[in-house]
């Protein structure tokens, strides 16, 4: 909303710090009160409602980069988890006045509702060009603190978002079986599987659904042997929020169930199935968040449009050597992986304690790892997220692959994307 | 996969002249197109008919071929460079046409040449509307439901079953021609009627009405290894029922979620890969149920389009140059995007800013024509604008129409017709918006209006907020505004004009506080990521916010160069054209070059033309603005046509230095007084002439000068509100209305110089020294506008002496003007004396044509000398050379698309677009140009009877005509006094009744297809109406007309020559 139009409907002012002392200020855009967190921003043009209810954001304020936010309103059946469970939301223009048949309240009602600090009125672009140089750091977000110094003092004294595990602030808390409205081809069996809860995107259950997989979510401190003794068919590695260098547990689970029952991660999924790989994670200068990454799977040269969200991700090399004779005859690793997509080779490490683990995805625009699949046991994790939600869907494949590994198919990750778009 | 390297030389096929639903778009994806295989190492071998393209110029490909794009033509061109592949996917529907009908001919097959882009089948399914059903039906899309009909019973027999209202659409045709809406039988038998005639195949399709739904444009890309991308959605603010061409559109989609925008992009990427498009882009049309959500394929075009030229620009996504990339082999992953120059192509464009495309209508051209906007495009330009909301973007757009409304309608209430206020809302029509936007300053609710237009109520919402601030502003005075007020009322794209007339206030007095506030633009870039990646490219906009601008600074001088803003009749292409080359002229001297433009058709706006570019309005305030920030040395005013003359003035006054020719000598040969006083010390002869304000006045000076008279406004852009008139009454009624047109300005009355040969003369002077580049004598006689007339390169008529002279009075003029870079001057000789009609201090209309034909880039040299150097310095040909060819320009019309225009040519401009024919001789030339506008040049007796109908005075002069035609072996046909003159000279002829008369006519004739030429000369007011009917039927039913007798004798020479020999084609590298 224009600010004129703002100031006249008494719209409360609002104010944004980052720690490093550059402030905006501008007006509520959702509830009223005061936030901290750590800033990112996010590229997609649509797709804020799913934005907004994906608990990977806990602990972050997000900032969108396109600029006018909330066009089309919000529906309940958009949310990707029953609340919203990020820490505040940036945008330069909020719209309160939104058009779409399916829409059933505002953004910034829904916002409201969820207790969401939110500002308007705010450079984004100008503060996306800030944060790509300056990296992710700590903001806040007040309607009630109003002077910039002040402000800024308290957000140098917050604490990092390391310091706090949000992953346990997210997670289902019991076990129960997960109901999902996705439609599923009822002509094939289904196989039971367990998903272990780090803060699971409702699209994620969907798109396992929609592969045939009956899902029981159980809370992201469950043990593996709590796990098997519910005698699934497969394990799903969830998303989440939070530094995942700080969350030894559910990485101790992955360690436990590799080879014991085929495994597929997502994001915070992919990052702990590194870990108990004995990889190191690293922190990204300023994350992907968007849904226009694109990704290339080295199986099948194909490229996905991905959509993203993380800070963190895998440090490819620290998985183990390559072994030469199945990485196109390279024996040292490079730290841009494009080397590999440029030359369409899906080079192999031999870890410590888990044989053999193949890069299976990359990203064309930083040459990050996007995938990994294990050669030696039933396992594989993306980093990215094929349930998109919001975002295109070319990666949404990887719950058909996620099945086809659960059946025993040698290659199961050699899908066409184009499979993943049908409708 | 790495680029192919079993091909080696591609044909590329342009788009053909401008004309409405295929502009200048397809000059800027060709150039693009061009450019990058060149880049890859092949050889690129162009035809195109369009002089004034800068895909033509000698450099852009290595063979470039001026010529008619028809399979004849292309045919010849294949045989002569025997290309390894043709690319059609860049030229429009033109190109494709032409594409398959070579392949009909069995020509690609003959010379081996291959399709690449897409295939001739893909080509079929994306145009042929019943095997583009067939295939969405495959794949499970819905599209509407429809039947096709080959006849008008076959219609009605579908109309039976869909009701009415129902949407026709003709397979086959560029821009939608021919289609419409009909609501009641009579209509549904005239437009299926229309149709059937226009279609290549005779077939229409008859569909049910989804009008009201929201209209979604998808610009989608694909490789050969099958990776798809959504460049960009597009959404139109105006509902399905008006031609995307002729909405207002919108970029990204606004009102649709993620959940529908992606199931949409799944259908894209399927629609491509079920129609066949192997690689490139392609534009799929949706509309969606407003209620439901429910999905219809509207149509897919396998090529590029103006719409993926709005995108380009949009997201900075070069999606020609991409496509033409990958139909050589390369996929979407191994080329890199040229902004970030660190990422890939294959991604899809985050763009962090809201893009808002507004078409520029001509119907005051088109008087008696209906103005009703429906599926059948009728908009002759675009603006586009950047903003960081749509309510900036809106008012950016709309103040850079030039179409004078500024303010919406806030500062005229006589623009409103109150007695069909309400009709108005609802009709779309090109004023539909100052209606809307009126309503709501008339608290009509959003509900009502939205029920009234289909307009979605997320756009009229925004609306309403631009209201609630201009009520706002109403209420304050300026010097109550404080500097966040006068921050957020520019944020919502509000200019210092508009801000100035709800406060009260002037322009610059707005200007001034606001810049005390502390209120200015800040500079952001077009980075087709959302900030995500550093950009390397300064593709600019402005806008206002509070955090710092990208710009870069450099120790380069800058020199910014205007453009021309949207095109229209009257200062289209050729202007862009002008403003691209001082681009490169300056750059090549070392300038960082600062391009101005908010058209998005344009070559001037590809972010790689000039070192920076700026995406903005053309008005006083856009532009100060970026002065303010870039500093340049220099700005050129006078190569964007009139837009940026009209500016120099007030930007000189503020301060700014203008490169060139000075306000002050525009106004020497603007102000038609001062102009005059001039040629009366030079001692050069001009019509005699006077200014007149009321009726009163002007038949004063009528009786001083005498009938006929041409009249028009002191300041005019094509020919705008020029007429010739007759009579009193005739004098009368201009007057009323002319007062309208130009409030401010009085009206010139010249004597009209009867039977006169018009010139244009383009010329380059530097202070010292003047340059004629090219004397182009007009074909048609003096009295129709320069740009409607077909004209030639050398004089073709003239005797030596003659243009001797006139090159000479160019210098005199040129220096005493003090032109500094290009001039025009108009002549008209009359009995042997030479007049001077107009001298515009500034670059031509014919730049492009009179560089083509001669070798010498004009516009490049102009740049040059505004930047200091001097014509001596520049090694120019000597400008009396003698050339051994000949070139011709002729007008293309858009007639077919205004029925019930008047169609005569006259002094006001009416052509949108033009086409060049380069032959040995004259006739040849012409008769080339003849069939590069689709108007069949007709060369035996068995294509139909010539129709003569001239006036008494030339009666006489027809007669050779007639017998050169009779030899030839052609049947005459003429009406009675025209057929008594040929009889009496011992031709044989037929008679014929005039259309006004009674049936079986001429009209029947030339219905049904008997008549392959019309000769068709008008006489006196009695005879006007039978002369309108006849061309009226001879375009519709796309018969070869001349309406003039130089005109008739350049036609049948051409026949002549098409008989007797075999029109060989030239490359211009080659002359």
């Amino acid at each position: 909303m224009n600010p004129l139009l703002a100031k006249n409907q008494d719209i409360p002012r609002a104010l944004l710090v980052l720690e490093d002392g550059t402030s905006f200020e501008g007006h509520c855009a959702g509830a009223a009160g005061e936030t901290f967190g750590e800033l990112v921003f996010n590229t997609s043009l649509s797709g804020y409602q799913e934005i907004v209810s994906d608990p990977s954001y806990a602990g972050q304020i997000v900032m969108f980069t396109y600029p006018q936010i909330g066009n089309y309103g919000t529906c309940a059946a958009d949310m990707q988890a029953g609340s919203c469970a990020l820490a505040g939301v940036v945008v330069h223009d909020m719209c309160r006045t939104p058009n779409n048949w399916q829409s059933e309240r505002s953004l910034p009602e829904l916002l409201e509702e969820q207790g969401v600090v939110a500002i308007e009125g705010v450079d984004t672009r100008a503060l996306t060009l800030h944060v790509r140089e300056a990296g992710c750091l700590r903001a806040a977000i007040s309607t009630e603190d109003l002077d910039p110094a002040h402000l800024l003092a308290r957000v140098k004294a917050s604490p990092s978002i390391s310091e706090h595990n949000y992953v346990a602030d997210v997670s289902a808390s019991t076990r129960f079986e997960a109901a999902s409205t996705a439609p599923a081809d009822a002509s094939r069996p289904t196989h039971g599987v367990v998903a272990l809860d780090c803060g699971e995107k409702r699209g994620i259950l969907d798109g396992l659904t929609a592969a045939g997989l009956d899902v029981t979510i159980v809370p992201w401190d469950t043990t593996a042997e709590e796990i098997l003794a519910l005698a699934p068919e497969g394990v799903f590695l969830s998303n989440g929020p939070g530094d995942p260098r700080e969350l030894p547990e559910p990485s101790e689970t992955a360690t436990a169930l590799i080879g014991r029952v085929p495994l597929f991660g997502i994001c915070l999924g992919h990052q702990m199935l590194s870990k108990a790989l004995g990889a190191t994670l690293e922190k990204l200068p300023y994350g992907h968040h968007g849904g226009n990454q694109p990704v290339m799977n080295l199986l099948s040269g194909m490229v996905e449009v991905t959509a993203q969200n993380h800070n963190y991700g895998l440090d490819f090399s620290t998985l183990g050597p390559l072994v030469p004779e199945l990485s196109g005859g390279h024996a040292t690793h490079s730290a841009d992986l494009r080397f590999w997509s440029e030359r369409r080779i899906a080079p192999v490490v031999e870890t410590e304690r888990f044989g053999r683990v193949r890069l299976t995805h990359v990203n064309l625009n930083d040459g990050t790892p996007e995938g990994i699949q294990l050669l030696d046991a039933p396992a594989f994790s993306v980093q990215y997220h094929p349930e998109a939600s919001p975002g295109p869907h070319d990666a949404a494949y990887l719950f058909e692959a996620f099945r086809r590994l659960i059946e025993g198919a040698p290659d199961y990750l050699d899908i066409d994307v184009r499979e993943g778009r049908r409708f | 996969m790495p680029k192919r390297t079993d091909i080696h030389k591609i044909l590329v096929i342009g788009s053909g002249p401008i004309v409405i639903g295929q502009a200048c778009e397809f000059d800027y994806s060709g150039t693009q197109a061009c450019e990058s295989l060149k880049n890859l190492g092949y050889e690129v071998v162009l035809v195109n008919s369009n002089p004034a393209t800068i895909m033509t110029d000698p450099g852009v490909a290595d063979r470039t071929y001026v010529e008619p794009i028809t399979p004849e033509f292309v045919t010849k061109v294949i045989e002569r460079e025997r290309p390894d592949a043709l690319l059609p996917n860049m030229g429009g529907q033109t190109g494709l046409n032409c594409a398959i009908d070579l392949d009909e001919a069995g020509v690609l097959e003959r010379y081996g040449v291959e399709v690449i882009g897409c295939n001739v089948d893909s080509i079929r399914v994306g145009e042929d509307r019943k095997l583009f059903a067939n295939a969405m039906h495959e794949i499970g899309l819905e599209i509407c439901r429809s039947g096709f009909a080959y006849s008008v019973a076959d219609a009605e027999h579908i109309v039976a079953s869909l009701g009415f209202p129902v949407i026709i659409r003709p397979s086959f045709t560029l821009g939608g021609a021919g289609g419409g809406i009909a609501y009641d039988m009579d209509e549904l038998r005239h437009i299926v009627a229309q149709g059937l005639d226009l279609s290549q195949n005779g077939e229409v399709l008859v569909e049910e009405s989804i009008q009201g739904w929201k209209e979604i444009e998808m610009e989608v890309m694909r490789d050969a290894a099958g990776n798809g991308i959504v460049i960009c959605s597009i959404e139109n603010f105006d509902p399905m029922g008006v031609h995307t061409g002729d909405s207002i559109t919108v970029a990204p989609a606004q009102t649709l979620s993620d959940v529908e925008l992606q199931r949409l992009r799944d259908y894209s990427l399927a629609i491509l890969e079920k129609v066949g498009v192997a690689t490139g882009g392609s534009n799929v049309q949706f509309a969606v149920n407003p209620d439901d959500g429910r999905v219809i394929v509207v149509e897919m075009n396998p090529r590029v389009s103006r719409s993926s030229a709005l995108a380009s620009k949009a997201t900075g996504f070069p999606i020609a140059k991409v496509a033409a990339q990958l139909a050589c082999g390369l996929t979407l992953d191994e080329i890199t995007n040229d902004i970030t120059r660190a990422t890939p192509a294959c991604f899809e464009p985050s763009i962090d800013y809201c893009v808002v495309k507004v078409p520029r209508f001509a119907f005051e051209k088109f008087k008696g024509t209906s103005d009703v906007l429906s599926t059948r495009m009728k908009a002759v330009g675009e603006v586009m604008a950047i903003g960081s909301t749509f309510e900036e973007s809106f008012n950016k757009a709309m103040r850079s129409l030039e179409i004078g409304e500024n303010m919406l309608g806030a500062d005229d209430p006589s623009l409103f017709d109150e007695d069909h206020f309400r009709e108005r809302v609802s009709v779309p029509t090109p004023e539909r918006i100052f209606y809307v936007v009126e309503a709501l300053r008339r608290n009509w609710k959003i509900d009502e209006i939205h029920e009234l237009t289909g307009i979605d109520e997320w756009y009229l919402s925004r609306l309403a907020d631009l209201v609630a601030i201009e009520r706002w502003l109403s209420d304050r005075r300026l010097s109550a505004l404080n500097a966040a007020e006068m921050l957020a009322v520019k944020q919502a794209g509000f200019s210092d004009e508009q801000i100035a007339h709800f406060v009260q206030a002037t322009e610059g007095e707005v200007r001034a506080v606001r810049r005390a506030l502390g209120v200015t633009p800040r500079i952001k870039t077009v980075d087709t990521c959302g900030g995500e990646f550093p950009a390397r490219t300064a593709y600019h906009y402005k806008t206002y916010e509070t955090g710092p601008s990208e710009r870069r600074e450099t120790d380069k001088p800058r020199a910014m160069i205007l453009s021309a803003g949207p095109n229209r009749i009257g200062q289209g292409i050729e202007f862009d054209y002008c403003c691209v080359h001082a681009a490169y002229a300056l750059h090549d001297k070392g300038y960082e070059t600062v391009m101005v433009n908010c058209n998005p058709e344009t070559v001037s706006t590809d972010y790689d033309t000039s070192d920076r570019l700026y995406f903005e309005p053309l008005t006083f305030e856009d532009v100060l603005d970026i002065v303010d920030v870039e500093a340049p040395e220099g700005v050129i005013c006078s190569l964007g046509g009139q837009t940026p003359i009209n500016l120099a003035d007030r930007l000189l006054k503020a301060g700014v230095p203008i490169m060139g020719t000075q306000p002050e000598a525009i106004d020497l040969a603007e102000d038609r007084d001062r102009f005059s006083s001039l040629l009366d010390e030079l001692g050069i002869a001009y019509p005699t002439s006077d200014v007149a304000e009321t009726y009163e006045d002007a038949l004063r000076v009528a009786r001083r000068v005498g009938f006929p008279l041409l009249v028009r406004p002191s300041y005019v852009l094509g020919g705008r509100g020029m007429a010739i008139v007759y009579d009193p009454d005739h004098l009368k009624s201009y007057m009323e209305e002319a007062t309208r047109v130009s409030k401010d300005h009085p009206v010139y009355l010249d004597a009209f110089l009867d039977s006169a040969v018009e010139l244009d003369v383009d010329a380059l002077a530097d202070g010292d020294e003047c340059y004629v580049g090219s004397v182009l004598e007009q074909i048609e006689e003096a009295g129709i506008h320069s740009g409607d007339s077909a004209c030639c390169m050398p004089p073709y008529s003239l005797a030596a002496p003659m243009v001797a002279e006139i090159r000479e009075t160019t210098h005199k003029l040129a220096l005493a003007v003090g032109v500094v870079g290009a001039l025009n001057v108009q002549y008209a000789v009359s009995n042997g004396r030479l007049y001077v009609i107009e001298l515009n201090p500034r670059a031509s209309r014919t730049v492009p044509f009179s560089s083509k034909s001669t070798g010498v880039s004009l516009a490049h040299m102009a740049a040059r000398i505004m930047a200091g150097e001097k014509i001596r310095d520049l090694g120019l040909p000597p400008e009396d050379r003698t050339f051994d060819y000949f070139a011709v320009k002729e007008a293309v019309l858009p007639f077919d698309r205004f029925p019930g225009s008047n169609m005569t040519l006259g002094p006001e401009m009416k052509s949108t677009g033009e086409v060049m024919g380069i032959a040995k001789t004259f006739p040849a030339a012409y008769a080339k140009t003849q069939l590069a506008i689709a108007y069949g040049l007709p060369t035996e007796p068995s294509d139909g009877k010539v129709f003569v109908s001239v006036r008494d005075r030339d009666k006489r002069a027809v007669v050779p005509l007639a017998r050169d035609l009779a030899s030839m072996g052609f049947g005459l046909v003429a009406t009675i006094g025209t057929a008594k003159a040929i009889r009496a000279a011992g031709i044989e002829c037929e008679s014929a009744r005039r259309t006004s008369e009674m049936r079986p006519n001429i009209g029947t004739m030339v219905s049904a297809g008997d008549i392959c030429l019309v000769i068709n000369i008008p006489g006196g007011y009695d005879t006007r109406d039978d002369f309108y009917k006849l061309r009226a039927l001879a375009v519709r039913y796309r018969v070869t007309n001349a309406t003039t007798l130089s005109c008739a004798q350049a036609m049948v020479e051409a026949i002549r020559t098409a008989r007797e020999s075999d029109i060989g084609v030239v490359a211009l590298q080659d002359l």
